[in-house]
């Protein structure tokens, strides 16, 4: 029987060519504060993909005007982002000039035209696709993103719908040896993500989870928690991170999540996989210990978290596609995919394969 | 809730009592108990308003472990079928609930097994608690993780490997049972009203910390705790118990 909900058919991913250990990163840039240094070895992460320039003379990579850093997301996301979506078409048998809707994602430079025009141009999408591009939303714009992308291939069925999350961090450093920047400098690493979405297949073999429904939640009080500032000594976009997110979001999740499962009737223990973002160990843990998951329940969202950090919008993507790569979804299955970041929101989708 | 067939469960306001019951078959688990297992948890998450909930067995036995009766020798045993029983046991450790085991009678293998997830164990001079399970070629289960956090590596050791049927002096003195008692019923009432008030929240959260404060880093217990803790007292008991505070001082 052919689906009549938009189903998730494909996800490719992809990073840089470079991995940094933490300490490599110390060292790159002579970090010896031991507060610092302490920072980068609290968090779970071993190591991230970053784009970081050659060290100059003085052995020390050249600090990037904001110039520099726009032209570098650019650069990188034009490697990292066709490279995603090239993983995500090629085991579907498609190209590029096969997708009719393409939703872009990032927050780590903004641009006119978009990454979405750059990509048609790169990529050989026609010229009569349909295009969105968001730019800004931050870690939770990935389910921001699906939420507009299912619902076109729900409207237009049988055509394809394609979202690329493409987050260059390392394009949104300020190293002013501080700590405010240190958190976020120790955090966020680059990769992008993209995922394939069409409705009412004739073909239903293909197993892949069907997205039943979203639910989204703002928590206005903390609007000011995850905010770019505008650094005026560095001239800079300066990331700002409060230290009560996690506190903010692990009280709420609940109530998004359990909102999005009333409507389908449904109980947490129903829920056999949840794909929650890797905001960072703290809030990983409030998502844990607020909703009752299991160190298991979050195992890929703790291990793309300490092999790659916080990739920004695309996190849940390379989730998910560790969870499929494990090969223990049953047909039947019910899942919940969780992302959160600047509102502060917390954005929920509910999948079923 | 459906019909149970391996148990009898009664539901009296705050108390809601599990009496496993197969009659000639020692209370054993088999997959029929399981099920009947989980529509009790179903019963207790979505819907009662018990506080407490008791597990006992009937017929003078808690329970004698894994019913054989659903293996068959000459086919290909179904690991998942263990995996089943592992499931629900955890899922009667994190309930929503305090939890009581009352054992009047023999506890093997699985048995003593549930008796462990519980929040407390109470006994009978009659009850014995046994893992005959290595003597007989297989392994008790997750028992093998449990119980050396109760008694010590070194005791657990020779419960697994030694296999001796442990008498409730024994067990109250090894740290398995909470108390023994001759008058059940009383020992429970006092029991229960010793759990005072029961903030579900923090039960759970507690229960969960001290079940995984025996294999997580110092460092990442830490952060768990921080969580833990804050969604502690953003609940209204500790609220309340703040108004409390500020009102006589």
């Amino acid at each position: 029987m052919p689906g009549t909900r938009p189903r998730l058919l494909s996800i490719g991913t992809a990073n840089p060519p470079r991995w940094y250990s933490q300490d490599e990163v110390l060292d790159l840039y002579h970090t010896t504060q031991p507060a610092l240094r302490s920072l980068f070895h609290s968090g779970h992460i071993r190591g991230r993909f970053l784009y970081l320039p050659e060290p100059g003379p003085d052995g020390i990579p050249p600090l990037e005007t904001q110039g520099e850093l726009l032209d570098k997301h650019l650069k990188g996301a034009m490697e990292i982002g066709p490279l995603a979506i090239e993983r995500c078409l090629e085991p579907m048998g498609l190209r590029p000039a096969d997708i009719d809707y393409l939703v872009v994602l990032t927050t780590t430079g903004f641009l006119a035209p978009g990454l979405s025009a750059h990509l048609c141009r790169r990529m050989g999408f026609r010229d009569d696709c349909a295009r969105l591009d968001v730019v800004g939303m931050g870690c939770n714009a990935g389910l921001n993103g699906l939420n507009p992308t299912a619902n076109w291939a729900l409207a237009h069925p049988g055509h394809n719908a394609l979202q690329v999350c493409i987050e260059v961090c390392s394009a949104a450093y300020v190293y002013d040896h501080t700590m405010r920047t240190a958190v976020v400098n120790s955090l966020f690493g680059d990769g992008a993500a993209a995922a394939l979405v069409r409705c009412c297949d004739t073909d239903s073999r293909a197993f892949a989870p069907e997205i039943l429904g979203f639910e989204s939640h703002i928590i206005l009080e903390a609007l000011e928690a995850m905010r770019y500032d505008w650094d005026s000594v560095s001239h800079k976009f300066s990331f700002f991170l409060a230290r009560d997110i996690p506190y903010f979001i692990g009280v709420n999740a609940p109530i998004v999540v359990d909102r999005l499962l009333d409507r389908f009737g449904l109980k947490r223990r129903h829920i056999a996989h949840w794909i929650v973002h890797s905001g960072g160990k703290k809030v990983i843990d409030a998502m844990e210990y607020n909703l009752d998951l299991t160190a298991h329940d979050v195992r890929h969202t703790l291990s793309v978290l300490r092999d790659m950090g916080n990739l920004s919008s695309g996190s849940f993507l390379f989730s998910l596609s560790r969870l499929l790569d494990e090969g223990v979804v049953k047909r039947g299955d019910y899942g919940v995919m969780i992302t959160m970041g600047p509102g502060t929101s917390i954005e929920t989708a509910l999948i079923r394969w | 809730m459906r019909e149970l067939t391996t148990l009898t469960y009664e539901e009296h306001g705050p108390l809601a009592t599990v009496t496993l019951n197969r009659p000639g078959q020692g209370n054993r688990i088999n997959i029929a108990m399981i099920q009947d297992l989980a529509a009790v948890c179903d019963h207790l998450e979505d819907a009662s308003e018990a506080r407490v909930v008791v597990f006992r067995g009937a017929n003078g036995v808690f329970s004698e472990g894994i019913d054989f009766g659903d293996f068959d020798p000459g086919k290909l045993i179904d690991i998942h079928g263990f995996n089943k029983w592992e499931k629900i046991v955890v899922r009667l450790e994190r309930l929503p609930k305090v939890t009581v085991a009352l054992v009047d009678g023999p506890a093997l293998g699985g048995g003593f097994q549930l008796a462990l997830v519980m929040d407390q164990r109470l006994a009978s001079p009659r009850a014995t608690f046994h893992l005959p399970e290595v003597h007989l070629g297989f392994l008790p289960g997750m028992a093998t993780f449990r119980l050396a956090k109760y008694v010590g590596l070194g005791h657990a050791k020779r419960i697994l490997l030694c296999a001796p049927v442990l008498g409730p002096e024994e067990a109250l003195r090894l740290g398995i049972l909470d108390r023994v008692s001759e008058d059940l019923d009383q020992a429970l009432a006092e029991t229960i009203a010793s759990f005072g008030p029961i903030h579900t929240v923090a039960v759970q959260l507690a229960r969960r910390l001290l079940n995984e404060s025996f294999c997580t880093q110092f460092e990442d217990a830490l952060g768990n705790f921080l969580a833990a803790q804050h969604r502690s007292v953003t609940q209204t008991a500790f609220l309340d118990t703040l108004k409390r505070a500020r009102e006589t001082r």
